[in-house]
C-alpha cells in the first residue's frame, strides 16, 4: 500500500494561486507564516481553543494551528492579509478601529476572520448570535463589547453596500 | 511542530481496514483531525501514518430509511447542526451539535471521530443515547451493528477491534409522543456536564422517560434504573426525586474531582439538570439558545 510523505498542494490564497509540495505534517499555520510569510495569522494556544489563528477555507472558519495544509488542496484560503482592498479598509477593520475593538491586537486577525465567516453565514446577526459565534475567539484584554459593536456596525455597512467579500 | 507523517487515502472500507491491519500500531485513522492532531502535537500518541477516511463515500452518507436517520461517520458537526432533516427529526441532537466546542471545531471535526475517540468531555454521545442510537462498524470482511451504549467501553476506549472502523450512526425516531432535550454546563469549551432526557407525558404524569448523563465520569451513560423510578410519577415530583439520587449517580457515573469542579458540585448539578432536561423534553421549558 502506497503512502506518501508529501502532497502536491494547489490552493488559492487571498485570490492568488499557489502550488507546491508540502509535507503531510505541515500545518496550515506553518504554511502561512513560515512558507508564505503571511504572519497576520497568529500562533497562540495551538489547541483549537483561542481563535487567534482563525482563517477561512471556502468561507468556513478553521483553526490554522490544527489543520493540515494539504487539506486545503483545491480550496480557497482567506486570511487577514486579504481583507483590505489595497489601501481601502474593510468595513470590519474600520469598525474595529472606530470602536477600539482591539487593545493589544493579538487576537484581532482571528476575531475579524471569525466575524467574516459569521457575516457570510448570517448578514444580520443579533448581539447574542455574535456572542455565540465568537465564543471561541478569546480576547484576553476583554474588548468583547467593542468587538460585538464593531461587528454589528460592519454588518450594517455590508448590508448597505449589498456585498460581503 | 508535528513529527513527520505519511498519508494513505483509501477509497473503500475494505482498503481502509486492510491498511489498519497492515500498518498496525504505526497508523491512526484520520477524519477531521480535531482531536487526533492535538494528541500528536502533545506527544500523547505516536503515529507515523494517517489513514485518511474522508475519501470513502460510505462514510459521507446522510439519509433516512423507515424513520431512522443514517449519519455517515465523516459528516462534520456543523453539517449535522445545520442539516434540515436532522433539525426536524432529531432537534436535540442538532442542538447538541450546534453547541459543541466552537465553530472552527464544528467545521473540522466529525461525528464519527468524536464517538470513536470517546473523550469523556463531549456532547453528541449523551443525546444519542436517549435516541437509542446504534453504530455500524466495518472491516474488510463485513459489517456489524451495535447499540451506542455498548460501543462506549471506557474513557477513550470503544468496542472497535483491530482492523475495524466506524461507518455510520443510526438514529431512530423517538416513539410517538416522546420528545427529547439536551442541556449542557460549560465553563470552558469542553463541557463539564451534559444531560439528555426524552419523555412522554400523559395528564401531567411521566408515561415514559429516557435519561443519559455524560462528561462527569469516564463515559456517557443511560440511567435505566432512574428512568424506572420516574415512570408513573407526576412531572412536578421528578425534580425532588432527581435531587435525592446523589448516591445512585455517584455509583453509576463514577464522577471525578478535576479542574471543572468537585464530585459534590457535579452530582448536585447533575440532579438539577436532569430536572431541567426532563421538563424541557416535556415541553415545559424552552431551550435557552
Amino acid at each position: 500500500m502506497e503512502t506518501r510523505s508529501s502532497f502536491n498542494l494547489t490552493v488559492t490564497v487571498n485570490s492568488q494561486p499557489w502550488s507546491g509540495e508540502v509535507a503531510i505534517e505541515e500545518t496550515l499555520l506553518e504554511f502561512l507564516r513560515e512558507r508564505l510569510h503571511l504572519t497576520g495569522t497568529k500562533r497562540s494556544c495551538e489547541s483549537e481553543v483561542c481563535g487567534a489563528c482563525t482563517v477561512l477555507i471556502d468561507n468556513r472558519a478553521v483553526s490554522a494551528c490544527n489543520y493540515l495544509a494539504f487539506e486545503a488542496n483545491g480550496k480557497s484560503l482567506f486570511t487577514i492579509e486579504g481583507v483590505a482592498r489595497g489601501n481601502e479598509l474593510d468595513p470590519l477593520q474600520e469598525a474595529f478601529i472606530r470602536n477600539i475593538g482591539a487593545q493589544c491586537g493579538y487576537c484581532t486577525p482571528g476575531q475579524i476572520m471569525a466575524a467574516k465567516a459569521l457575516l457570510m453565514d448570517n448578514p444580520n446577526p443579533s448581539r447574542e448570535q455574535i456572542a455565540e459565534w465568537l465564543g471561541g475567539n478569546i480576547c484576553r484584554c476583554g474588548a468583547y463589547g467593542a468587538i460585538a459593536q464593531s461587528i454589528l456596525e460592519a454588518a450594517a455597512a455590508y448590508r448597505s453596500k449589498k456585498e460581503i467579500r | 511542530m508535528l513529527n513527520p507523517l505519511k498519508l494513505f487515502q483509501p477509497t473503500s472500507v475494505q482498503e481502509a481496514s486492510q491498511a489498519l491491519v497492515e500498518f498496525g500500531a504505526k497508523a491512526n485513522l484520520y477524519a477531521g483531525g480535531a482531536e487526533l492532531l492535538l494528541l500528536l502535537r502533545n506527544g500523547l500518541i505516536d503515529a507515523e501514518i494517517l489513514i485518511d477516511v474522508k475519501k470513502i463515500e460510505r462514510l459521507r452518507r446522510l439519509d433516512s430509511l423507515d424513520g431512522t436517520l443514517h449519519v455517515g461517520a465523516c459528516l462534520t458537526h456543523h453539517e449535522l447542526a445545520t442539516n434540515a432533516p436532522i433539525r426536524e427529526r432529531a432537534p436535540s441532537f442538532a442542538y447538541a451539535e450546534s453547541q459543541l466546542a466552537n465553530i472552527r471545531v464544528r467545521n473540522q471535526g466529525t461525528l464519527g471521530g468524536n464517538l470513536a475517540f470517546n473523550d469523556p468531555h463531549s456532547d453528541p454521545g449523551t443525546i444519542l443515547l436517549v435516541h437509542n442510537a446504534s453504530v455500524t462498524i466495518g472491516n474488510a470482511k463485513g459489517e456489524r451493528r451495535l447499540a451506542l451504549g455498548d460501543f462506549f467501553l471506557d474513557m477513550y476506549a470503544t468496542a472497535l477491534e483491530a482492523g475495524e472502523l466506524l461507518l455510520e450512526v443510526e438514529i431512530p425516531s423517538l416513539p410517538a409522543g416522546m420528545t427529547s432535550a439536551y442541556k449542557r454546563l460549560h465553563r470552558y469549551q469542553r463541557p463539564t456536564l451534559g444531560v439528555a432526557a426524552a419523555a412522554r407525558i400523559a395528564g401531567g404524569i411521566v408515561a415514559d422517560a429516557r435519561l443519559a448523563v455524560g462528561c462527569i465520569g469516564p463515559k456517557a451513560q443511560r440511567l435505566t434504573e432512574l428512568e424506572g423510578k420516574v415512570k408513573g410519577v407526576p412531572l412536578t415530583d421528578t425534580t425532588r426525586i432527581f435531587a435525592e439520587q446523589k448516591k445512585y449517580l455517584r455509583d453509576v457515573l463514577h464522577p471525578v474531582d478535576d479542574l471543572l469542579g468537585s464530585v459534590e458540585y457535579k452530582l448536585y448539578m447533575t440532579g438539577m439538570m436532569l430536572g431541567d432536561a426532563l421538563a424541557e423534553a416535556a415541553g415545559e421549558r424552552r431551550p435557552e439558545d
